[in-house]
């Protein structure tokens, strides 16, 4: 077979063949091909992530010898039997992939090598939207990332029309997909200018368009709209007016680009489905400066003159530190042309002195970074704490308590070593190989050259490992995560196996099995090539090459022997300098994301406080001289976590002073998201909030929260004793009213019992379970004595000997206040004033237990489906 | 380290690593010959005829090629070892974990097991190979320079020899320094950040009491006072970064130094000089690798710290050698049982005695010692004093065998493995008929729970089961037990009520249960109770009344306020009193 070069360069590689049987063919468009094939093992190979491609090996359509090598991505996947399909754009005069496809029947074969293909990853943290830009050719690409994308993210897609037909491709469903096209008939500018002008800001990009039309786009999304670097993601798929493949050396995954297509554009060019907006004004305005992904440099925007002054000065120390081998090549030169011991003496003084010098400005750096650091670190922490006593408390739930502590802890630390380890160290990596290539190359560029061999040896074997651990890497991730949760459960499921013996173990054992054969399927293979990399770069291979080359040249009269001594002193860890420089790379990386991390946190919006509104009824009914009444009132309010993803519609709902309203509905209806709204967690998107005849968001903090309070699941304790977090909201209260609220709340008894009573420290979590917690919290609510309160019914998550007492402790909280209670049982709220139905964020119905059953609703439906929750015997409801 | 390396290997590795040892030593000692055949080839370099240089290059290449060869098997060597060393720990691990005591288990140990299963094996494979053998290398390569340079130069090769153990000083104390220096930092550090985590984790219990901006300020002084104490750390942690440095080049300089000294007092000729100078740069390559390698190596260590602590945990009470199980329900007896959880005392001395054939109930507050007692029977919790007797046998004189065949157990918090419901019941008793399978399903109920699955009996219960509910995991966890042909029937029921169902079970399993045995039920519920024979009320650690639930409920003491309890828990009404 006739593959030339390529061809033996992926054979190096180790990449395999797979002999692909075609299953079915089907014409999605006129012009656009489906072949499905079949390839048992090829999955063992290649990945089914989004743009993974393969390339295929089509025969010469004239019938020569040769084979043309294309790529083609996957349309469609299915590792278990190993099906698969490509999509083929046919055109005239065909070319080989298109000749063949558009031939092809079930039960031809073919070969198919998977080899470097691209795989795109959704982020964790997703982009604003994706803008994706390509042809008929990218389609199946595109469409492979329209599928991976999460539904709510926006999607615009951007296609470059070749031919009438190409609106006939069937594009991959998205509910936010927009589609645009713009004829290539009008310039290969055309597509770059039917982008809309708008604000980009955090989108990602995504293209693959033809490569003049691409270079277009990308001056148009970096230059004018402010793309940085990181969100653009493009490469052509194919270049207008030449064959792909045969001789190129670099193919690009493409559907086959048409070769010798007519210069001429498609008559039916005229018939565009849409405008394409060219003549759309451009602003350049639109570039924006706040793209989240480029956050963490605005962090450290600050810390860049020291840098560069820690890079020139580690720079420097390199520099000297590597001195001492030159002064011993001085040496060897003295001693070898009969020197003066005094030269030599005055070499050794200068060693001292270089030494002395290297440590002390070594010393200097390091004193000055970390001083400069500690003074950001402080800085950083101190705006830290101004936001976190500013952020919506939602922020905090949606966190969680890891989620936090990452930030505040893990990335502090992480940009600690940024400011003061990761430049220095980078700097060093990098600087000290090239200085002593340098010197080398001036001292012989003969063998200099030569100690490249084992370095290339070493990079070809490293790429050939990569290439084929592919598909490995991303399995070994979800093993490793798989075996994370297998020994969680294996260790949870202790108590199990000991009392049930070795058949509760067996799944277990299997899995560990299967992940050690894993580990040995995937490593074992490497260790010939991790071996050759060790002996490669190894010192001793040096030596022996540079004295070979040395003893060659100097016998030959081509080089004086002392032109070798800086080769024998310097050239023998050359390999290992220099890649060295991948590695002092690596501390650059992680900082930069955690200063991104740190960053964003800082940008996230606060809870303000708004002048009261002077206009309309607001103004009026504060005056009305009800201020401590209690009345809570819903305006129209609409709130969702994404802007563009409502959770509430248009709730309104009034509470009037001292009454229990209680929100029923199923779960994901809105109850938690309506409660918090009220403690102000968030604050609302639409509508308003009143309370007293106040809006929240013009009340302070403290103002709102003396009216207001809230018991929730899981309440917080803050480290000290009992009696500090009774009091926490009246730090100067007596220890009669704080023992009066924890009497109330049923908790007295149990603090008596504790070792030192009210004074006893709550350091530990389980110092009181979680029923206590509860009755602590509810104690707490009862000191500061707020009119208004919100509640979650979680007493059925209590301990059953807590129950009671929690019930006891709210009973008693809610007396003469205004209440908003989220209830998960029915029939613990049967006696509220109100109760409001809750369904996907909006008010279905509301009134009392007994109209509500006697209505044929849904809250009836909801009473007579309820869990029967255990009752004991006898008991009546 | 070693040690734990080679406890965890395998013993028929015992050759394997023989081998090694040999072969490195071996390695080691051509290389360090290689080098020092640079001495005759630079110095025929430098003399009247390089030619003469060829044989000496020849000899280089054999030494070279040797070196490879050697290494080359080394290399496969040590990866053979890697892996042999993975096969055999991670089992050993897993092995161990089963007779750990289940005291042992608490948040920090039980993160090391995981940790020492789930993350283990990458770093076990390339152990060795990886870092094993460029360790050796490191260490023995300089000495044995030192000892090849005795043979040319002696003087040089006194110092070289002093200068390792020099060396290998600067490096341990430049590691030291900088470990005491971190930790320093790090706790200084941790205590900022836990100030500062506290206030976020707070926040909400802050902002409703009002408090926030005196919490802030408080955070904001601790920021203010660690910054203060920064620069002290730094001048512990300075001394440790340049210290190995400084080390390295003084000897290069003592090396280099005494080289020019052999050369200019003629004991050596002045190419041969230059040839030393050159043998002294392949002399400190080595030892800079070593520095290079601290940081894997603490990696390793801690994976094989956590392996080790695992391997080395303390395992249950010597097994005796008795395996008759009974096979009616026996009379199961607490003889003065003392168990102690760190400095509490849960149970001290404690005493009962439970009839053959008769269901106990055990209710009390949380803390009473409920589950702790239901342990002690189990066999999962050793008594720190006092005995278990089984019919009058102490339980310690079973073997593994019978003492696992005596007891069957459903958990509050029950594990199902990644499988079928069937053979998750199935665990209970591999060895049961299809008939008595289905009478344990349909006890349990969970022959409801079957017929509502896509796949029947044969559904996979998913992840620790997370593809059914509670209240059905609760269900199969039920049958699981009955199915179990155990003597002795430990119940910890659920606390949170879970369904009716789920009640009507565990009922079931006290109730209709065919086999003969003696029941104990930790419980909650009325109704589990109320089918109770008897019932314990524990209180601290004591047994404070004991009866037949009629007549504690009728002696109005601890047990009667708990009934009456639970039963207006069951009636409560947010807001006064029920409209209906």
């Amino acid at each position: 077979m006739a593959r030339g070069f390529q061809g033996a360069i992926m054979r190096g590689f180790g990449a395999h063949d797979h002999l692909a049987t075609v299953t079915s063919t089907e014409h999605l468009a006129p012009h656009f091909l489906r072949v499905r094939m079949n390839a048992p093992r090829l999955f063992d190979d290649a990945t089914t992530s989004p743009t993974e491609w393969v390339r295929i090996w089509f025969p010469d359509p004239a019938g020569g010898d040769a084979e043309h090598q294309r790529a083609y991505t996957f349309s469609e996947t299915d590792p278990e039997t190993g099906d698969f399909a490509c999509d083929f754009v046919l055109h005239e005069p065909a070319g080989p992939a298109s000749a063949w496809a558009s031939a092809a029947q079930p039960g031809d074969t073919i070969v198919v090598t998977p080899f470097g293909s691209d795989r795109v990853t959704i982020p964790e943290e997703l982009p604003a939207g994706y803008l994706l830009v390509g042809d008929s050719a990218s389609v199946p690409a595109i469409n492979s990332i329209i599928r991976a994308l999460p539904p709510e993210l926006p999607v615009e897609l951007y296609l470059e029309q070749h031919d009438p037909d190409d609106v006939l491709i069937p594009l991959a469903p998205h509910p936010r997909l927009a589609v645009h096209w713009a004829p290539r008939s009008e310039g290969t500018d055309a597509l770059a200018a039917a982008i809309e002008d708008r604000d980009w800001t955090d989108w990602t990009a995504w293209g693959a368009p033809e490569s003049t039309t691409l270079k277009h786009v990308l001056a148009r999304l970096k230059g004018e709209f402010g793309f940085p670097k990181t969100e653009v993601k493009a490469r052509a798929y194919w270049i207008h007016g030449r064959a792909m493949g045969k001789l190129r050396d670099d193919p690009k995954p493409a559907a086959e680009a048409p070769e010798a297509r007519p210069q001429a554009a498609p008559e039916g060019a005229a018939a565009e489905p849409v405008a394409p907006r060219r003549g759309a004004a451009r602003r350049t305005s639109t570039t924006s400066t706040g793209w989240r992904s480029q956050a963490g440099s605005r962090l450290i925007a600050p810390l860049k003159p020291t840098f560069i002054a820690a890079g020139v000065l580690q720079g420097l120390v390199t520099l000297v530190q590597l001195a001492p081998w030159v002064l011993l090549v001085e040496l060897a030169r003295v001693l070898v042309t009969g020197g003066e011991p005094a030269t030599m003496w005055a070499l050794g003084v200068a060693a001292v002195v270089l030494l002395g010098v290297g440590t002390l400005l070594e010393t200097a750096l390091l004193l000055w970074v970390h001083a400069v650091d500690a003074r950001f670190a402080r800085g950083i922490r101190s705006r830290l704490t101004d936001k976190l006593a500013r952020l919506p408390l939602g922020w905090f739930d949606a966190r969680g308590s890891g989620g936090v502590k990452k930030v505040v802890d893990d990335d502090t630390l992480a940009l600690h070593y940024l400011t003061t380890h990761a430049v220095p160290d980078a700097v060093a990596a990098v600087v000290a190989p090239l200085a002593v290539l340098g010197y080398l190359f001036v001292a012989d560029w003969r063998i200099a050259l030569v100690l490249f061999v084992p370095v290339l040896v070493y990079v070809f074997t490293m790429a050939a490992m990569v290439f084929q651990s592919g598909p490995k890497i991303a399995q070994a991730g979800r093993w490793a995560e798989r075996m994370n949760a297998e020994a969680a459960g294996y260790l949870e499921g202790q108590p199990v196996v000991r009392v049930f013996g070795g058949a509760a173990a067996s799944t277990f054992r299997r899995r560990l099995d299967g992940y050690i054969a894993f580990l040995n399927e995937w490593q074992r293979p490497f260790t010939g090539k991790k071996t050759v990399m060790d002996l490669v770069t190894r010192p001793a291979t040096f030596l022996w090459l540079i004295c070979g080359m040395g003893v060659l040249l100097v016998t030959t009269g081509a080089m004086q022997p002392i032109g070798l001594i800086p080769f024998l002193l310097l050239g023998t860890t050359f390999g290992a300098r220099l890649l060295g420089i991948g590695y002092g790379l690596g501390g650059l990386r992680d900082g930069l994301q955690a200063a991104r991390r740190i960053q964003l946190v800082l940008d996230e919006p606060e809870l303000g406080v708004r002048e009261p509104e002077e206009d309309g009824a607001d103004a009026g009914r504060a005056d009305a001289g009800r201020a401590d009444a209690g009345l809570v009132e819903f305006d129209h309010v609409t709130f969702g976590y994404r802007a563009d993803a409502p959770v509430l519609h248009d709730v309104e709902l009034r509470l009037e002073p001292g009454t229990v309203t209680a929100i029923v509905g199923p779960s994901g209806s809105g109850k938690s998201t309506l409660a918090a709204l009220l403690a102000r967690f968030h604050d609302v998107q639409g509508g308003g909030i009143r309370l007293d005849g106040r809006d929240l968001r013009s009340l302070t903090a403290d103002e709102l929260y003396a009216r207001l309070g809230f018991v929730f699941q899981n309440p917080q304790l803050v480290a000290g004793t009992v009696h500090d977090n009774i009091a926490l909201g009246s730090p100067d209260a007596t220890r009669e009213r704080v023992e009066q609220a924890a009497r109330e709340a049923q908790l007295h008894d149990r603090i008596l019992q504790l070792p030192d009573g009210y004074d006893t420290r709550l350091d530990g979590a389980s110092t009181l379970s979680g029923g206590e917690r509860q009755r602590l919290a509810i104690a707490r609510a009862l000191l500061s004595d707020p009119g208004v309160l919100v509640l979650d019914e979680a007493t059925a998550f209590a301990d059953p000997e807590s129950e009671f007492l929690v019930q006891q402790a709210l009973s008693r909280l809610t007396r003469g206040r205004t209440v908003l209670v989220i209830a998960h049982r029915l029939h613990t709220v049967t006696a509220a004033d109100a109760i409001v139905v809750l369904e996907r964020g909006r008010i279905v119905e509301r009134g009392t237990h007994d109209a509500l059953l006697a209505k044929d609703g849904r809250y009836r439906a909801l009473w007579h489906a309820r869990p029967a929750t255990a009752e004991p015997e006898g008991a009546t409801r | 380290m070693i040690r734990t390396l080679l406890a965890l290997m395998p013993a028929h590795a015992r050759g394997r690593i023989a081998l090694y040892a040999v072969l490195s030593v071996l390695s080691v000692a051509i290389r360090a010959t290689g080098a020092v055949l640079l001495v005759p080839l630079v110095a025929a370099l430098f003399g009247p005829d390089p030619a003469r240089a060829w044989p000496w290059f020849l000899g280089l290449t054999g030494a070279t090629v040797l070196a490879w060869t050697i290494d080359t098997v080394l290399s496969r060597l040590g990866f053979e070892l890697g892996f042999a060393l993975l096969d055999s720990a991670q089992h050993e691990v897993a092995d161990r974990l089963t007779r750990v005591r289940m005291s042992w288990f608490d948040a920090a140990n039980t993160a090391q097991a995981r940790q020492a299963i789930a993350t283990a094996g990458p770093d076990l494979v390339g152990l060795v190979a990886n870092l094993m053998t460029p360790l050796v290398n490191a260490l023995l390569l300089p000495v044995a320079l030192g000892l090849a340079l005795l043979a040319v130069a002696p003087p040089l090769g006194v110092v070289a020899l002093v200068a390792v153990p020099v060396l290998l000083l600067a490096l341990w104390g430049s590691g030291r320094i900088t470990r005491r220096a971190d930790a320093e930092a790090a706790a200084s550090n941790t205590e900022l950040t836990e100030s500062l985590v506290e206030f976020a984790r707070t926040q909400a219990a802050l902002r409703a009491a009002r408090r926030v901006d005196a919490e802030r300020s408080r955070t904001g002084a601790a920021i203010a006072a660690q910054h203060g104490a920064i620069v002290r750390l730094l001048l512990l942690q300075i001394p440790g970064q340049v210290l190995f440095g400084v080390a390295a080049q003084l000897t290069l300089l003592a090396l280099a130094g005494t080289a020019a000294w052999l050369g200019v007092s003629g004991a050596v000729s002045a190419p041969e000089a230059v040839a030393l100078v050159v043998v002294i740069a392949r002399y400190l390559e080595p030892v800079t690798t070593l520095g290079q390698l601290a940081p894997a190596l603490e990696g390793v260590t801690a994976t094989l710290r956590r392996m080790r602590v695992v391997v080395e945990a303390p395992v249950g009470g010597t097994a005796g050698t008795a395996s008759e199980v009974p096979d009616t329900a026996p009379r199961v007896a607490l003889e003065g049982v003392t168990v102690r959880h760190g400095a509490t005392t849960v149970l001290d001395g404690f005493d009962l005695v439970l009839e053959p054939g008769t269901t106990t109930a055990i209710v009390g507050p949380s803390g009473a010692g409920k589950t702790t007692v239901l342990g002690v029977i189990a066999g999962l919790v050793e008594p720190d004093a006092g005995r278990l007797t089984v019919d009058g046998r102490d339980v310690r004189e079973l073997d593994a065998d019978a003492r696992r065949a005596l007891v069957s157990v459903v958990f509050q918090h029950p594990y199902l493995f990644d499988g079928g419901v069937h053979d998750n019941v199935r665990v209970g008793d591999p060895s049961a008929d299809e008939d008595t399978v289905a009478a344990a399903l349909a006890l349990a109920r969970v022959d409801e729970v079957v017929a509502r699955l896509p796949e029947g009996s044969a559904t996979r219960v998913g992840e620790g089961g997370s593809m059914l509910s509670g209240g059905e995991r609760q269900r199969v966890s039920i049958a699981r037990a009955v199915l179990k042909p155990a003597p002795v029937l430990l119940i910890d029921e659920a606390t949170s009520a879970l369904d009716t169902e789920n009640e009507a079970a565990v009922v079931a399993a006290i109730a209709d249960d065919p086999r003969p045995r003696t029941r104990v039920i930790v419980a909650h519920r009325l109704a589990s109770i109320a089918h109770a024979d008897r019932v314990v009320f524990l209180e601290r650690g004591r047994i404070v009344e004991d009866g037949s639930p009629a007549e504690l409920d009728a002696a109005g003491g601890r047990f009667a306020e708990f009934w009456a309890q639970q039963r207006a828990a069951a009636e409560w009404v947010l807001g006064g009193t029920p409209s209906r």
